[in-house]
């Protein structure tokens, strides 16, 4: 061909270039293959083109374009004639000896000759090719008489109709076993068709109205029309990726209109999303954008063209729906931050969606899906708005048992990493639906799940409760109500993590509310009005916390727990509030498991100590209900199971009888009776006192009895109960004199001095220490002392 | 030179829901040498915690601590020259009370005594001992104090001389006092 070319014989060129074009009218290549070929062909081509325009222009062989056009159609197949006509077309309308539209009318429809698929694909592509530069665009040089935008659409709109058909028939050919080999081919020749909606795109007269009025129309009747899953997939994407946004945000009803009538192969929901994520980066362009979107309720279209998908492709993946709706929730976001009302409406329409689902087929990742979605708005600086979403909880609810349980666990994390505080009875309502899952038992969500988890998850959610609280005491109160309320019917076994924060909180509340005055200060009062609620009276606080207490130890589950909140609420009646009763009634409560309740001895020891601790610091009561309480308390200390442990509870007892003057304080107004005398009864001390020598000296026979003579505890116990006659002595106190003080001395120096104290390092230490330290005592101790000899 | 890190009375998640956030930025692993914890870890969770600030941890039991948990009721170790007792204090009666307190020094024979339950910081000298009360590192509410804020204490001790650094969280700042204290001479 080429020699014949370079011999200026175009008659020859011609033949030889219609047996090389002949060669494309194989069927057995692979597409693949037959674009190397087609390639070739395309670049013999191009240098008949360039040659054929020589042939024309310079040596003017008396050859117009309009016979060379008429000499290609002599050769014989179909196939190369087309392709030569397609060349010398392209060579026409440059020399502008005819009219574009003509040419190419005239092309676009002879090309319907080919209608082999793969074969006739290339032909249009040839076509398109050659044409592109030659398009009666507006402001190119073939405007005009050659034609207007109108007709490059058009021609492009034909070829491209032209194109996805033969493209589309593809899957018919050969046999149906090798259909996934062929998809795969297809898929290869998607650009092809793609190039004309590119080209389309391109071009400089396209605007808007065009667009509207002609091109997307066409676009979109041929993709819904073709009913192909792989050529609806793609050209979707082509549309959307292609086109300018404004052409999208005009036409957005019948884009959206096409999306219910995919083939359900179609994945719409990375369809769905490329359009949403367009649309967003257009919107972060112009705040115009966000208008010109509002104007026409983008947002509202959308989400309902999402609900119209999910509802009319019942058989669409659960996971494939719940990612439509986590692209619209994205795309809410970055379009409007601010408006979390646009996520609930996402998340009602997605259970919507969903919901008449049921149980879907690919549960983990719808699972996953729905998970995402639901911790869209978790990523917020202000996780607790979250709360506002109505819809959450019933999105969550479609989760099955173990994922709601995590997503629950999830939000809780959120929540404890901000500084959030929950300060509306309301809100914190909502709060505990969102965490359902946590505060009850639910069927199914606690297989597998071993006590540390357990003890992990609800260690969270009693965290969680000190972030429930507001400045105002009413509503603070309001709020710890609701808490209780809720948790308080998680069973049994959430009680002892969940009741002892509410009744710390509520405890605190209580020194809070003395501190303001009993809410009588003018600070609360001017709260209150603004609340609409009153500060609650410390009593009613207190009250509460009694009751917390009480459902604590009635679960059974840790008696001690319970305990330890009786003695915190005795105190704080106590030496807060100042109420006789209450604390009185929370000792008696205390009182009441210790004898029931405490499972060990170690335990009863720790009770036992903390009780005796508590009463020791109370100042409320007058003596007579003092005397009841505290003598309860010793006889306690008489019952404990070892010798040793007897004697040290008996001494700690001691001390009950002997306060010590209280710091002068600014007299506070609580509204509480005033703080009684300090006790300092030394009769009562010295009979605990020797109460301690007897048992330290009945743990001595009892270890002789046992032939375990060689044991220092009873030694070490003289020691001691020898530092607390020091200590009384030093404060003054009658019963001890000197002589009784030289009496103890004399007896704890004969113990040392047996050969198992002397062997006991640490004892010999204390002793050593003690001395020492009456050495001090004695040194500053005046008179008194004049008696006592080391 | 020896770093002690003494801080207890954590109380999560009872009363409180996180060790602040300004002390866990202080409390870097590896630069401590040992800590004491007087007790009321109240979770699993803080004494993992503890333990990646350093693997030396010492625990006694606090009288919110899991009656399972097997911490003992006092412990004495010997650290950088001194000998330091370790107690919650919820046995020693009255609480808080030097005198009781003083006690239980001479027994354990310590020249620190490290003990918490009150949730206020506090260090005294007696006689010729120590006495150190870290308080509480959330500031969780206590039955004995009007008003508490998280404070723990960082003592650097060499050979029987200890500078005790008290770190205290007062409206959000982080407040530090330095105390010294030197072993009296045996």
């Amino acid at each position: 061909m080429k020699r014949a070319l370079d011999d200026d014989n175009l008659r020859e060129a011609l033949r030889y270039s219609a047996a090389m074009l002949g060669e494309l009218r194989t069927s057995l290549l692979t597409p693949q293959k037959y674009f190397e070929l087609y390639m070739q062909a395309f670049d013999e081509l191009r240098h008949l083109e360039a040659c054929a325009a020589y042939f024309a222009e310079e040596h003017n062989k008396g050859r117009s374009y309009a016979d060379l056009y008429e000499l290609v159609q002599h050769a014989g197949n179909v196939l190369p004639r087309l392709y030569l006509l397609c060349t010398v077309g392209s060579c026409f309308i440059r020399a502008k000896e005819a009219h574009a539209k003509d040419i190419l009318r005239d092309l676009v429809e002879m090309c319907k000759g080919v209608q082999h698929p793969t074969r006739g694909l290339f032909l249009r592509s040839y076509l398109c090719q050659v044409s592109r530069g030659l398009l009666p665009d507006t402001g190119s040089e073939y405007e005009g008489e050659g034609g207007r935008i109108s007709d490059a659409l058009e021609f492009l709109l034909l070829n491209f109709t032209e194109m996805n058909k033969l493209w589309v028939r593809m899957q018919h050919q050969g046999s149906p076993k090798d259909r996934e080999r062929r998809e795969k081919e297809r898929q290869q020749l998607a650009d092809l068709v793609g190039k004309n909606l590119t080209y389309m795109s391109q071009l400089e007269g396209l605007d808007v109205r065009l667009y509207q009025d002609v091109v997307q129309p066409r676009m979109m009747e041929q993709v819904v029309s073709c009913r192909d899953d792989i050529a609806q997939q793609y050209l979707m994407q082509c549309v959307i990726q292609g086109f300018p946004d404004e052409c999208h945000l005009r036409t957005l009803p019948a884009l959206l209109a096409a999306l219910p009538e995919l083939q359900a192969g179609v994945r719409v929901h990375l369809v769905l999303a490329s359009l949403l994520d367009r649309l967003a980066r257009y919107a972060a362009t112009d705040a115009s954008v966000v208008a010109a979107l509002d104007s026409c309720d983008a947002f509202g279209q959308l989400l309902g063209a999402a609900g119209k998908v999910a509802a009319q492709h019942a058989e669409m993946a659960g996971g494939d729906v719940a990612a439509m709706f986590i692209a619209l929730a994205q795309f809410a976001a970055a379009v409007y931050p601010g408006q979390l009302g646009l996520v609930d409406r996402v998340l009602v329409a997605c259970h919507e969606a969903l919901g008449e689902r049921g149980g879907t087929a690919d549960r983990t990742r719808a699972e996953k899906q729905l998970i995402a979605l639901l911790a869209l708005p978790l990523a917020r600086p202000d996780a607790v708005a979250v709360l506002g979403l109505s819809a959450y909880p019933r999105v969550m609810a479609l989760l099955a048992p173990t994922s709601r349980k995590e997503m629950a666990a999830k939000i809780v994390a959120t929540l404890l990493e901000g500084d959030t505080e929950v300060g509306e009875p309301a809100q914190v309502e909502k709060l505990f639906d969102f965490i359902a899952p946590l505060i009850a038992d639910i069927p199914g969500a606690d297989a597998g799940q071993d006590e540390e988890d357990f003890e992990e998850e609800q260690g969270a959610v009693a965290r969680l409760i000190h972030r429930l609280r507001s400045p105002l005491p009413g509503r603070h109160f309001a709020v710890l109500k609701a808490a209780r309320a809720r948790l308080g019917g998680g069973g049994a076994r959430r009680l002892r993590f969940v009741l002892p924060p509410i009744a710390f909180q509520a405890l605190g509340l209580v020194r809070q509310l003395a501190e303001g005055g009993a809410g009588r200060g003018p600070s609360s009062s001017a709260a209150a009005v603004e609340d609409g609620e009153d500060a609650p009276t410390a009593e009613a606080v207190l009250q509460f916390v009694h009751g917390v207490a009480v459902q604590l130890a009635e679960a059974g589950d840790k008696p001690e727990v319970a305990l330890q909140l009786f003695l915190a609420g005795a105190q704080s009646a106590s030496e807060v509030a100042r109420l006789e009763l209450i604390a009185y009634e929370f000792f008696e409560q205390a009182f009441l498991l210790y004898e029931e309740a405490i499972p060990d001895s170690a335990a009863e020891r720790t009770a036992l100590a903390s009780i005796v601790g508590a009463l020791q610091r109370c100042t409320v009561f007058p003596p007579e209900p003092r005397a009841a309480l505290v003598h309860k308390a010793t006889g306690y200390s008489a019952k404990l199971l070892r010798k040793p442990d007897q004697c040290r509870a008996v001494l700690a007892c001691s001390r009950l009888f002997w306060q010590a003057t209280p710091e002068p304080s600014p007299p506070q107004d609580v509204g509480g009776a005033a703080p009684q005398p300090p006790v300092r009864d030394g009769e009562r001390v010295l009979v605990c006192l020797k109460r301690a020598l007897k048992t330290a000296h009945a743990a001595q026979q009892q270890l002789a009895a046992a032939l375990r003579g060689a044991n220092t505890a009873p030694a070490s116990l003289f020691v001691e109960i020898l530092n607390h006659y020091l200590f009384y002595f030093d404060q003054g106190m009658p019963g001890i004199t000197p002589s009784v003080l030289q009496n103890l001395l004399e007896l704890v120096a004969n113990e040392m001095a047996t050969e198992p104290c002397q062997a006991d390092a640490a004892l010999v230490a204390f002793h050593a220490n003690t001395l020492k330290h009456l050495a001090a005592l004695k040194a500053k101790g005046g008179p008194r002392y004049d008696a006592i000899q080391l | 030179m020896v770093l002690v890190l003494c801080i207890g009375d954590i109380h999560i998640p009872q009363r409180a829901t996180d060790l602040p956030a300004k002390f866990k930025a202080l409390l870097v692993p590896g630069k401590i040498h040992h800590i004491l914890c007087p007790g009321n870890l109240c979770t699993q969770e803080v004494f993992d915690y503890l333990k990646t600030v350093c693997g030396d941890l010492h625990v006694t039991r606090g009288d919110f601590d899991n009656a399972g948990s097997q911490y003992p009721e006092e412990k004495v170790l010997s650290l950088g020259g001194f000998k330091v007792g370790l107690c919650h204090g919820h046995q020693v009666v009255p609480w808080g009370d030097m005198d009781a307190l003083g006690l239980l020094q001479r027994k354990l024979d310590v020249d620190i005594l490290v003990t918490g339950h009150t949730h206020e910081f506090k260090a005294s000298k007696l006689e010729d001992r120590f006495l150190i009360n870290p308080g509480s590192a959330t500031g969780a509410f206590g039955s004995m104090t009007k008003a508490s804020w998280p404070s723990f204490v960082l003592m650097d001790m060499d050979a029987g001389k200890a500078t005790v650094y008290v770190y205290e969280l007062l409206n959000n700042d982080v407040k530090v006092e330095k105390i010294e204290f030197v072993k009296a001479p045996a």
